[in-house]
């Protein structure tokens, strides 16, 4: 149970109203000792300062429990705000969906 | 959406007025997108300027009117020559961009603190990012992209 792979997939912008959800989400699931997450941007077309925050706080909580949170499928300007803001040194980013699953096969999903 | 004037045909004006509230963001990214694609901006340029009015309303939401729901946000796009220039007005807490703490991008995550960040991208997306107080017609932000083709 503590090993499986949670993937979310948000959809649409992850501005400061959009963030809640998901950060909402994101600790749920990090309560609940589900601390592999993997989070999907293939529908995100927009992440804002408050979506960062809410990744790095559910990282810095994952991370804590023995777990991680990835990212894959950004589009370029997600990339870019990304190492703009010095976050890609803070997730391990896969440019696929399959790449970053396998990446936490280790653990044994 | 009111488009307001057309002085000399290449100067525009478009304006919106909505309250404080964080589910307005994608009305005014919305917003954004139109002045700023009928003002000949590019797919890239429409992108820099609704993130920095996005950070910008948003601290606006948050720090000026501390969650409150009944603010006015007024937000005129002026094209300008070859610039386009955003005005966000608010008549909330006065900020002050000096006591917001610069982020630390080199910082590692578990010394990171996460302030400040929304000003830097602001900064980042925009030529020219100024703030301005006057009592008694509180907060003005005036923004200012290039205009390249």
């Amino acid at each position: 149970m503590k090993h499986d792979l949670i993937v979310l997939t948000p959809t649409g912008r992850l501005d400061a109203a959009g963030a809640r959800p998901l950060e909402a989400e994101l600790k749920a699931h990090i309560a609940a000792g589900e601390v592999n997450i993997l989070i999907d941007f293939e529908d995100t077309p927009y992440i804002s300062s408050d979506g960062l925050r809410a990744l790095l706080a559910a990282q810095k909580q994952a991370k804590k429990r023995g777990g991680a949170l990835k990212l894959c499928c950004l589009n370029h300007r997600l990339s870019e705000i990304f190492e703009m803001s010095g976050f890609d040194k803070v997730f391990e980013i896969y440019a696929s969906r399959e790449q970053a699953e396998r990446s936490f096969a280790p653990l044994g999903g | 959406m009111r488009k307001a004037d057309k002085p000399s045909g290449t100067n525009l004006k478009f304006s919106l007025t909505v309250n404080s509230r964080l589910e307005r963001l994608s009305e005014i990214a919305n917003f954004i997108e139109l002045a700023a694609r009928e003002s000949g901006l590019n797919e890239d340029q429409i992108y820099d300027v609704q993130m920095a009015v996005d950070e910008a309303c948003a601290n606006v939401i948050e720090h000026a009117y501390h969650g409150r729901t009944d603010g006015t946000i007024d937000i005129v796009c002026e094209k300008r020559d070859h610039e386009f220039v955003v005005t966000i007005r608010d008549f909330g807490e006065r900020f002050n961009p000096k006591k917001v703490a610069r982020p630390q991008i080199g910082v590692p995550l578990s010394r990171r603190n996460i302030g400040g960040l929304g000003l830097f991208f602001m900064h980042k997306m925009m030529d020219k990012v100024q703030f301005d107080f006057a009592a008694g017609s509180g907060n003005r932000l005036t923004m200012v992209k290039k205009i390249k083709k």
